[in-house]
């Protein structure tokens, strides 16, 4: 962050700004459920405190004549009441204000932030801080800054700004191109709502599942989901026009580099199975997509990865065209690349740990990620306080996607308890 | 409370399953089902595209009653006001036309956009009594048309191929450049083989690189390595 209150985007957030539409941008929301109903004034005040400590987040985008950026604001967002679904469109318009949203309903405090500024796992550190704040502030507990909470008392540090996209690129770029994946139909829903279906599931149930296939969560959740849309594409696809089925799963870098940054670090990952070459058992995709995963999920192939992107960007051609000029290109290649190589998103950011004295405080806490421009479907999990939350959005009519994975789920021994948006 | 084909299980009070809209009886639940989001909505601004379109056109036309009108003033006869009122036409036909639509189609818009020009240059010729639409006018704008919409529907409609599209639109770009000065030549009686040379060289160079590169796969991932296109 420049003293004048501005930073450039990080490597990964270059893109967003770009491939915005106008009914359509990459927003995600993370939400904390607590045991009693929030109080929007307290909530305002940890909102407005928290503001020194995250200079990062509290930002509003800016065009510039070569880049996008970042502009510090000066007055920290208005909390405001949740709307009837989540993630509503960011407008220009808002961003301009401010790229971030704090939502209260009942005992819920939910975040909502475009992608520009951080990815789930720089944002969950934001949420966890700002749900500790409130709790201390109403209850007068004195929350430790441990387990993803941060001191709100000390300023930001400077490897929390950092992109660590630039600090750890390897010498050279990794290359692999890959087959385009299935898109899944749908009749889109009239207007810009977005269904939710929230499956709640006891998280060492879901584990000891995932561990009798010899998989993390994280692959058995992707394993499941593959075998549903191969199911879903058997139907409407002849084989011979069959195309692969590819979950696009997010790494965290964070912990293969052990950075401390805040802003995007994450990079993606497409394991997937070719239904044109046989039918597979769960257990086949499970163990395919566990040893896909092991391979590229490696600090040199993400090094490797990292450099692919980071070179365009140091390309001293490209850094000298205008920014109305490079928009409209990164969101063709974007466009030939960037949605084409999954079939939908999994996004698992794993356990999220609280601090004792915060956890009896804590129902439960969610993650939602938007759809993706070119297919309706997205899915994210987040385990809190023993609870795993699954968070199927899509923008069509039809639930047939979380119909067979949910059902599926409780066929191989997961109890799943049904939450949703829509009106009965 | 569970839902009966699914497995899964309900929210208190819920009438459906929300996966398979399966009907719950439960006689004893009473209870009604606890909403899980507000019944808020975003403010949407609507588009307030045909308002603007309605301004535009009535300032369009208002431009070109007022250009009709001074010129029938200071000369009495229609005169240079039927360029403007063509042009303006031309224009809005072309410019604005598009915008009525909700999602107008390119195949739709382009064709008519070229006969639109096509149409002004008609009248230009009737109306200044030359000869030059038949043999130079049209048959420009007839290639450049094909080259076009040929372009849209190649780009639109066949998957993949982008490298070996753009690369014969690029050469067949270069040939048109040259066909244009043969049409100037024989009309105009303009020198053979000036300006298009250079066009048909650097169209050409161009498109057979991206050929090029298009069946050399190393050539093509490397460009892709280091332009990330």
């Amino acid at each position: 962050m420049s003293s004048k209150g501005w930073m450039p985007l990080d490597n990964a957030a270059l893109i967003f700004p770009a491939i915005r539409r106008k009914k359509w941008n990459n927003v995600f929301r993370q939400s904390v459920t607590l045991q009693e109903d929030i109080d929007p004034q307290l909530l305002q005040q940890a909102v407005d405190e928290l503001m020194p400590r995250f200079p990062s987040f509290y930002v509003r985008l800016r065009q510039g004549m070569f880049w996008y950026y970042l502009q510090q604001v000066d007055a920290p967002p208005r909390v405001a009441e949740d709307y009837a679904y989540p993630l509503t469109f960011m407008t220009k318009k808002e961003m301009g204000r401010c790229c971030l949203r704090v939502l209260y309903y009942k005992n819920r405090l939910a975040v909502e932030f475009f992608h520009a500024l951080s990815d789930g796992g720089g944002a969950l550190m934001f949420t966890k801080t700002l749900a500790a704040k409130y709790i201390s502030l109403r209850y007068g507990v004195s929350i430790p800054p441990t387990d993803g909470v941060l001191d709100a008392s000390l300023p930001p540090q400077k490897e929390e700004l950092e992109d660590s996209f630039q600090k750890h690129a390897a010498p050279f770029a990794a290359y692999c191109p890959e087959a385009e994946a299935y898109h899944l139909p749908g009749k889109r829903v009239l207007g810009s709502f977005l269904h939710l279906i929230t499956g709640v599931i006891p998280a060492d149930r879901l584990h000891d599942v995932a561990r009798s296939y010899g998989v993390t969560v994280t692959v058995f959740l992707s394993a499941v989901m593959a075998e549903s849309i191969v199911a879903m594409q058997d139907q409407r696809v002849p084989l011979k026009r069959q195309k692969q089925v590819k979950i696009t799963i997010p790494v965290d870098l964070r912990r293969v580099f052990h950075s401390r940054t805040l802003r995007n670090f994450a990079l993606t990952v497409n394991p997937g199975v070719d239904p044109r070459l046989g039918t597979y058992t769960l257990q086949e995709i499970c163990e395919s997509f566990s040893h896909q995963l092991s391979a590229e999920n490696t600090p040199q192939r993400m090094a490797g990865r990292i450099a692919q992107n980071v070179v365009p960007q140091k390309n001293p051609l490209l850094k000298g065209v205008p920014v109305i000029i490079k928009s409209p290109v990164m969101r063709a290649v974007y466009n030939r690349r960037g949605e084409k190589l999954g079939c939908l998103n999994i996004s698992n950011l794993g356990v999220a740990r609280l601090p004792e004295a915060m956890a009896p405080f804590v129902e439960r806490m969610e993650f939602i990620i938007g759809v993706q421009y070119s297919y309706p479907n997205n899915c994210s999990v987040i385990t809190c306080n023993g609870v795993t939350c699954i968070n199927i959005i899509r923008s069509t009519q039809e639930p047939e996607l979380e119909r067979r994975f949910f059902s599926r789920l409780v066929e191989l021994g997961v109890p799943v308890r049904i939450e949703s948006n829509q009106e009965e | 409370m569970y839902c009966v084909k699914c497995g899964v299980q309900l929210p208190e009070g819920a009438k459906k399953c929300p996966l398979c809209s399966t009907p719950v009886w439960c006689p004893d639940t009473k209870a009604e089902p606890a909403s899980t989001y507000s019944d808020r909505y975003p403010i949407i601004s609507r588009q307030r595209r045909i308002t603007v379109m309605s301004l535009i056109t009535v300032a369009l036309l208002a431009a070109m009653v007022a250009c009709l009108s001074i010129c029938l003033h200071i000369t009495g006869k229609v005169g240079w006001s039927a360029y403007v009122l063509s042009g303006c036409l031309c224009f809005y036909t072309v410019c604005l036309l598009p915008f009525w639509f909700k999602r107008p189609h390119p195949m739709v818009f382009v064709p008519v956009a070229f006969g639109a020009a096509l149409a002004l240059l008609l009248f230009i010729n009737w109306y200044t009594g030359g000869h030059w639409f038949w043999p130079f006018a049209f048959p420009v704008t007839m290639i450049v048309a094909a080259l076009t919409i040929g372009a849209l529907a190649l780009y639109r409609y066949v998957k993949g191929g982008t490298l070996f599209i753009t690369g014969g639109l690029l050469m067949a770009l270069g040939g048109a450049c040259m066909l244009i000065e043969l049409f100037t030549h024989l009309v105009f009686s303009a020198p053979m083989f000036g300006w298009s040379l250079y066009g048909a060289v650097v169209f050409g160079i161009f498109g057979g690189f991206l050929i090029l590169s298009g069946i050399i796969r190393p050539l093509r991932e490397h460009l892709e390595r280091t332009f990330f296109i």
